[in-house]
């Protein structure tokens, strides 16, 4: 597996699952966790006494501060939802301990919907995403001395997915850029991490086919467009701040260019993080087979040395070749 | 093979060969224990020799301790940066997991080593000393060999994913 | 820490099914075959399984070293990554064949292409191919769960009789290829004790007692007392699951059925057959009463033929196989309410009230209709007997010995079920080794776990 997909197989499979046994007229009765990364729980329930809807409860680390970079979270995810037939966000009757509730009416729902659902983390995290690229756009419209005044003026957004790792996302008229914080608890991690974000930056210098993906650039300090903000957050890690590296992307107007590509360019900027901490973790697997295979041979090595044990000519054999035991 | 590389492993050899040169010898100290001399830490002169030390450069050495009935060998293995150190440790690490497969192979490193070996009378009796050098030498070889190789690996698939995953956002 | 928020992951590798779902949830997520089909490549055989790699030759381990040239492999994985903008250029780079595997049910498709080759890195119960199983455990966690391992706990399961060398390479695997936040490595026979706490007839949620496991390979008589599996008393009978099916087959295929493919086998065998209590009694019923007998419809995907195949004795004489092994197999003549008594007379003689006390059953073969009730049926006459003559021979009275087995709800995935219940505890995480564990005292420090509590 190269890339991890966005949508949440699980749920998808879950979803279909019960889908299947309810048209067959035998519907589930479903109880279910799933959990996705970064800190999300998901939570797939039958709704009280109504055999042909579930409930799908969402709780994530984001959810917060996704909420905080702009007015409507709920409203975008009511219309996200409302496209699909067959579901709904439920406005008042959220579940308790989850952030949001969607109502899956299983007798209209279709395979695209249930891929909805099984995208409900992503387009949690895509709010501020989306609202980023609608400023972009709004300011690029202005007149010259605007675009670079309300740029400037435009804040970074903060999206806390994790602990002690956040997005920063802040809206210029001609780019959008995406900053992501990222630490390491592990040594060798660390050390293997910056391996990997070195080759992110110089891929794109590298390969003429990618010259048109965002550009890619490190630091170990806050960049400019965030250190306003940075500094704000910056406190509850301030004593694992060495290990700390900032990793930007520069996305241009081509890549927010029309929806389907925004929602692209978002499930794949969402990824990030899993993404390359998945690819570290497989070449760590792929050592391990390798040293695995060194340690075969070494041993085959050390084995020849071994004076054979067994005094061949203390031990009597038949005549068929079997030891003698006395 | 390089320059250097090759005198090296020959004194290490020859100072091996040398070194291995074990008698069954019982402890002085403790009656009827039998224990390699010079794991336990005496001072004695007739039971430590002395110790040898072979250095290519400041990050390529070999300490050989001989002692009447145990030569510990301990290896330094090139490590230029963070990566290769923090390679280095894994592999030894994970060889020492499995040390008694090795049978001579010490579970932790003399301190400043990446890797050390005790060879006592035992296991000259029960291997050719020879074949046995031979793997110590053939190891020296395919550490560093395996160590720029993963080193390699760890760069080749960094690249592969980054630009995988840039391609993504090819329209 | 919010990963103390996150559902800890319960994971049961078994030689033929992995049973892999979050804690708190009554049935696992995914069940699926443990295989894996990897990229096939004359060249790359290094990397493949110890049979045909390691001991190849030395042309395999020189390109194995190399890790590259074999442009096939490449090529294919990169069209299947669809990148065909840069599959020119990554053609020829090394190093990711390790990538291009799937598991489970992807993996049996994948495997009837020419480009892939199939293995189960499970034997016996046991992990033998290390290489193969770091990968399905890595797909298993970002494909299946999608989950990011250094969030989440692990609880996985192992074999009665592991070897500890195992359980650290486990440890291994789990802390320094995925950074996993904790770990606790539970012994299936213990979970399936667990599991049996849901059953109402269970009252003091003890950790003694016998468990028989049965799935498909090969059936397990596993006495544990208080946490600990009794090693040497495990017994295992030859007859399980396939070879029940096995028998219906031969049963239809003497009748002439139109249909006696396997797959119709098995399907009488989970739909149809239930346990009797007297075969003979159960023949005359079938004779009087018709009605007795079924009939199993084969229709074919587009619904266009039709075979009607009967269903008849097989019903009862199928399950039957296990108290009387001589009707189907020739070799292996002890029934299995026997077994139990040996294994239960071969542990100390004190925890033996509490063995018999509590029987427990687990995996898909033990979910016949009655199977149970059956077993105890014929364990108590046993055990009745033996009081019997040891009251006319010592002239003594005895206290007698309770035989209770307990079927549950959960059976067929029980041991999973039973790490389920375990992992959603609150102390689950203090029974855990944690990461920082690891680093502290390497990995001897998963040779020893402590027991959980009776709740």
């Amino acid at each position: 597996m190269l890339h991890l997909k966005p949508h949440n197989l699980l749920v998808q499979k879950t979803l279909t699952e019960a889908l299947e046994a309810y048209n067959n007229g035998s519907p589930l009765t479903l109880d279910r966790i799933i959990s996705d990364y970064d800190y999300t729980t998901l939570h797939i329930t039958n709704d009280d006494g109504d055999k042909s809807s579930l409930l799908v409860s969402i709780r994530t680390k984001a959810t917060q501060s996704c909420n905080e970079t702009g007015s409507d979270l709920k409203g975008f995810l009511e219309q996200k939802f409302e496209e699909a037939p067959g579901l709904a966000l439920s406005g008042d009757k959220k579940e308790a301990g989850y952030d949001f509730t969607v109502t899956v009416n299983l007798s209209q729902i279709t395979a695209e919907s249930i891929v909805q659902v099984s995208l409900f983390k992503i387009l949690v995290m895509s709010y501020p995403f989306y609202l980023a690229f609608g400023q972009s756009t709004h300011f690029s419209q202005l007149n010259e001395v605007d675009q670079v005044e309300k740029s400037k003026e435009a804040t970074a957004m903060v999206i806390k997915y994790r602990d002690d790792e956040n997005i920063y996302i802040k809206p210029s008229f001609d780019r959008v850029t995406v900053i992501f914080e990222t630490i390491f608890q592990d040594e060798t991690d660390k050390v293997f991490g910056k391996v990997f974000l070195q080759e992110f930056v110089d891929a794109r210098k590298r390969n003429r086919f990618i010259q048109s993906a965002p550009q890619v650039l490190f630091s170990h300090e806050p960049p400019l467009e965030i250190q306003q903000v940075a500094r704000q957050h910056a406190s509850t890690a301030a004593d694992k701040k060495s290990s700390r590296r900032f990793i930007t992307f520069v996305l241009f107007p081509r890549h927010y260019a029309s929806d389907e590509l925004m929602f692209t360019s978002i499930s794949q900027l969402a990824l990030f993080r899993n993404y390359f901490h998945y690819h570290i973790k497989c070449a760590k697997a792929y050592m391990h087979s390798r040293m695995r295979y060194r340690v075969d041979t070494f041993i085959k090595v050390l084995n020849r040395a071994k004076v054979d044990d067994e005094g061949e000519s203390e031990s009597r054999r038949t005549f068929t070749g079997r030891k003698m035991v006395y | 093979m390089s320059q250097s590389l090759r005198p090296y492993l020959t004194a290490v050899r020859f100072s091996l060969q040398a070194a291995l040169n074990l008698s069954n010898f019982s402890s002085q100290e403790v009656e009827r224990h039998n224990r390699p001399e010079v794991e336990v830490g005496n001072t004695s002169a007739e039971l430590l020799l002395q110790p040898m030390h072979i250095a290519r450069n400041e990050h390529e050495q070999v300490l050989i301790e001989p002692s009447v009935n145990s030569v510990r060998m301990s290896i330094k293995v090139k490590q230029a940066d963070e990566i290769e150190q923090i390679l280095v440790h894994k592999f030894t690490n994970f060889l020492e997991q499995r040390a008694e497969n090795f049978y001579v192979l010490r579970r932790v490193p003399v301190p400043g080593y990446s890797i050390s070996f005790l060879i006592t009378n035992k296991h000259t009796e029960t291997m050719i000393t020879e074949k046995l050098i031979e793997f110590i030498i053939d190891f020296m070889e395919e550490v560093d060999k395996e160590i720029s190789e993963m080193k390699l690996f760890l760069n080749a698939r960094a690249r592969f994913a980054a630009e995988a995953y840039l391609e993504q956002f090819v329209y | 820490m919010s990963y103390l928020n996150n559902p800890a992951v319960v994971m049961d590798n078994g030689t033929g099914l992995t049973k892999l779902g979050f804690a708190g949830n009554d049935s696992p997520s995914w069940v699926f075959p443990t295989a894996i089909a990897t990229a096939q490549s004359g060249k790359s055989s290094g990397t493949g399984s110890k049979t045909s790699g390691f001991g190849a030759s030395a042309t395999a381990q020189s390109s194995y070293v190399s890790g590259g040239g074999n442009s096939t492999s490449a090529t294919d994985f990169n069209s299947l990554a669809s990148s065909t903008l840069i599959s020119n250029n990554l053609a020829g780079k090394r190093g990711t064949e390790d990538l291009d595997f799937y598991i489970g049910n992807e993996a049996l498709v994948a495997s009837q292409g020419p480009s892939y080759s199939l293995s189960y890195p499970i034997r016996h119960g046991q992990v033998e191919n290390w290489d193969h199983m770091e990968r399905f455990w890595e797909n298993s966690i970002f494909k299946y769960l999608r989950t990011e391992p250094e969030d989440h706990f692990f609880l996985l399961t192992e074999p009665p009789l592991n070897p500890p060398e195992n359980r650290q390479q486990v440890a291994e695997i789990f802390f320094e290829s995925f950074n996993c936040a904790g770990l606790y490595i539970a012994v299936q026979a213990v979970l399936a004790l667990a599991a049996s706490w849901t059953s109402s007839k269970v009252t003091d949620r003890s950790l003694t007692g016998t468990v028989i496991d049965s799935g498909d390979g090969v059936t397990h008589v596993i006495p544990v007392a208080e946490g600990y599996v009794i090693g040497s008393a495990i017994k295992n009978i030859p007859i399980a699951g396939r070879d029940i099916t096995l028998f219906i087959q031969s049963l239809l295929r003497e009748r002439g059925e139109q249909d006696a493919s396997l797959r119709v086998a098995e399907r009488i065998k989970q739909e149809y057959c239930y346990v009797c209590p007297d075969i003979v009694k159960e023949f005359n019923k079938f004779d009087r009463d018709t009605e007795k007998f079924a009939q199993f419809i084969v229709e074919n995907k587009e619904k266009t033929s039709r075979k009607v195949v009967d269903v008849g004795y097989e019903r009862f004489l199928a399950p039957e196989i296990f108290f009387n092994p001589e009707i189907a197999s020739s070799d292996f003549l002890t029934p299995l309410p026997v077994v139990v008594d040996e294994t239960i007379q071969a542990c100390p003689i004190d925890v033996r009230k509490g063995l018999y006390n509590n029987i427990v059953l687990s995996g898909g073969s033990t979910m016949f209709k009655d199977f149970g009730r059956r077993l105890q049926r014929d364990l108590k006459g046993i055990v009745n007997d033996r009081i019997a003559q040891s009251e006319k021979l010592s002239g003594t009275r005895s206290t007698g010995v309770d035989v209770s087995v307990i079927s549950h709800k959960r059976q067929r995935n029980a041991v999973w079920f039973g790490g389920s219940l375990l992992a959603q505890t609150g102390e689950f995480k203090s029974y855990c080794h944690t990461k920082q564990d690891y680093e502290e005292y390497g990995p001897d420090i998963v040779r020893n776990f402590s027991l959980f509590n009776m709740i």
